[in-house]
């Protein structure tokens, strides 16, 4: 039989054999298309549990599906298929393979955080998506995102350093993510530096994009926060692999 | 003398009226069918109570003891009433172990009958051993043997819990929601989660009903706390894989068709109307409501009348009914009676 709604379908869930008969009646092609059925057959338990180890994703175990957080939500409202309500359910009762399939749209909360007030639950759902981004990169479903190269660039100079040089994590940043550094917006910039900033300015700038200075005594504050980070990390990696 | 007030079952509702006629210098006498008093949660074997979290054989048997220790109580168990007639203040009462007694006033308190899973054996009840009843987990845990599956006594790591079983059904002609029962599941699942930590219990739901503060107690703190799972489906059916049960549905969130094993299965059963009905309602005189339950007249003005002047009633006998409604049902009734025995005149005009 011709399947009509085969748009409604998704496409790997349609079965065409080129060549079949059955009991003698050749059911070749499109007349031998079948839609295989998509049952759940099992929970895994584990998924919910990882995405609530990693930071943002501790409270998704309250949300009752009520739906305020897709409702209110700024990427929904262009996007349907952002439906964050949904996403939960999926983690929630382990639905793995449902969560993949649009694992290169969850990135694109823009943590607007009006899901966050709407929720009556407190499930706090930006966190939760922020969580999930984690989740599919830690579990290699996605590759680094930009903001997580941004946010390591970042973390690596304040723990080096103490300090933040701009130019050092942009050209990192930019490095990291396969972008040329010169881009017409940035040589435009760095003109109209030249051209307006005092020179003093200039020169402490300067200075500190090719010496690199470190805020006194900050070895030890560093070392503090790289323990931390190490705990946490090994915190989640235990976690995800367990 | 002041003739007593016939009270028929001694259940939470039946032992508060008692108690309460008790309180005022009243004499009653408390028939039971069943050889011991405490109605349903003692005869059941439930565990710890919904909302107090006391045990049933210390809050429901601190009753009993209260009423056995009143003299103007006369306990008659394993005992029903056969016969009664008569007028407000002058009714005849005969039980079946031959006696009779005038009695001034009856308060029926005979309560529900628990719904009978073999009545829906697509969900496996009767056909797979491990699959149980709400009322079969509360004797479990009350008799101190944990929550065992009981084809082989291991310690399920998989429970799903079905709610309405009996409940809001037109195919098994009972429409009425029973109440109490999401509440009781959400209350087992945590006392499941306490003991098992590492058993996952999921909850079936058309609807959750944990009415009022139950809300926050029960239906919150057993996901919040317990991290007890809700689902929106009402299951098809539950089979066997010879291993494990296999609990068929539809996940309506979803949109998907749901095939999950499970090692435990658990009806939360509903509140029948008691089998004696339509023999109480023959003895008594009294009407029945439409779905079999003993009608409660108008309760503006008082609580606990039927159709009849002089018999009352009160608790789960007028439909399903929590512990704490039924308890307060048997006080307001009693109060009733008092009141209408002042002035049985008019009423009987
Ligand atoms: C699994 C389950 C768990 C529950 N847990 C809770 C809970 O935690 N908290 C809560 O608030 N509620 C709970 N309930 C509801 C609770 O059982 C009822 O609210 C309560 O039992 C009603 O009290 P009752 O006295 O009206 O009736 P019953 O408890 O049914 O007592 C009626 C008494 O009358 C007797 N009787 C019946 N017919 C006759 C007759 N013809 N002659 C003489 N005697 C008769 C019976 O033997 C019985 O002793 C639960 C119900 C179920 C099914
Ligand atoms: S924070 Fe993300 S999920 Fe929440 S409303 Fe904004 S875009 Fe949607
Ligand atoms: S608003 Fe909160 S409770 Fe409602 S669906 Fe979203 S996360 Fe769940
Ligand atoms: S209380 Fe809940 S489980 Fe019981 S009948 Fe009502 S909705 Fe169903």
């Amino acid at each position: 039989m011709p399947i009509h709604e085969k748009s409604l379908i998704r496409p790997e869930n349609l079965k065409t054999h080129e060549e079949l008969v059955i009991d003698g009646v050749d059911v070749s092609g499109h007349w031998s298309t079948f839609i295989e059925s998509r049952v759940v057959s099992d929970y895994n338990e584990a998924m919910e549990d990882e995405i609530a180890a990693l930071p943002g994703g501790e409270n998704i175990h309250r949300c009752w599906q009520c739906g305020s957080c897709t409702n209110s939500c700024t990427v929904n409202a262009i996007n349907p298929d952002f439906n964050p309500r949904y996403w939960i359910y999926l983690i929630r009762m382990g639905m793995e393979d449902e969560l993949l399939r649009d694992k290169d749209i969850i990135w694109q909360c823009v943590s607007c955080n009006k899901c966050t007030y709407a929720c009556p639950r407190d499930v706090f759902p930006e966190g939760v998506m922020k969580a999930t981004a984690h989740w599919l990169e830690r579990k290699g479903h996605t590759p680094k995102s930009p903001s997580m190269h941004f946010d390591e660039v970042f973390t690596e100079q304040v723990i080096k350093t103490g300090k933040i040089e701009e130019s050092r994590t942009i050209r990192r940043f930019f490095s990291r993510t396969k972008q040329g550094l010169m881009q017409p917006w940035m040589i435009e910039m760095v003109k109209r530096l030249l051209r307006n900033l005092p020179v003093g300015l200039l020169t402490r700038m300067g200075l500190a994009t090719f010496v690199a200075p470190k805020t006194r005594g900050w070895s030890s504050a560093a070392a503090a926060m790289q323990e931390y980070i190490d705990e946490q990390h090994e915190k989640q990696e235990q976690a995800l692999s367990s | 003398m002041t003739k007593p007030i016939l009270i028929v079952g001694g259940g939470p509702a039946g032992l508060a009226a008692a108690h309460s006629l008790g309180t005022v210098g009243r004499s009653s006498i408390l028939v039971e069918k069943e050889d011991k008093l405490g109605g349903a949660p003692i005869l059941s074997g439930y565990a710890k109570l919904v909302p107090s979290g006391e045990w049933a054989k210390d809050a429901i048997g601190g009753m009993v003891d209260r009423v056995e220790g009143d003299s103007n109580i006369k306990v008659l168990t394993g005992t029903t009433v056969t016969k009664f007639d008569g007028t407000p203040g002058n009714f005849t009462a005969e039980f079946s172990n031959g006696d009779n007694a005038q009695v001034e006033a009856a308060v029926l308190c005979s309560g529900f009958t628990h719904f009978d899973s073999i009545n829906k054996p697509e969900w496996g009840f009767g056909t797979f051993p491990d699959v149980v009843t709400t009322t079969q987990v509360e004797q479990m845990i009350s008799s101190g043997q944990g929550v065992r599956c009981p084809s082989d006594g291991r310690k399920p790591q998989r429970v799903a819990i079905l709610l309405c079983v009996g409940s809001r059904d037109r195919q098994i002609g009972r429409e009425w929601c029973s109440k109490i029962c999401c509440t009781v599941s959400s209350n087992l699942a945590m006392e499941i989660r306490e003991e098992l930590p590492e058993c996952h219990v999921y909850i079936y739901y058309m609807d959750i009903r944990t009415f009022g503060l139950y809300e926050t107690k029960y239906y919150w703190r057993s996901q919040e706390e317990f991290k007890v799972k809700y689902i929106k489906a009402r299951i098809a059916e539950v089979t066997s894989d010879g291993e494990k049960l296999i609990v068929k549905g539809e996940d309506t969130l979803v949109k998907r068709p749901i095939t999950i094993p499970f090692d435990m299965v658990v009806h939360a059963i509903g509140m029948d109307p008691n089998v004696d009905n339509p023999q109480l309602a023959d003895i008594f005189g009294v009407d029945l409501e439409e779905h079999g339950h003993i009608a409660a007249e108008n309760r503006y003005g008082a609580m606990g009348h039927t159709s009849r002047p002089g018999v009352f009633v009160a608790g789960a006998a007028t439909g399903p009914e929590t512990i704490d409604d039924s308890i307060a049902q048997g006080h307001a009734a009693a109060m009733s009676v008092l009141s209408e025995l002042h002035q049985p005149v008019d009423k009987s005009a």
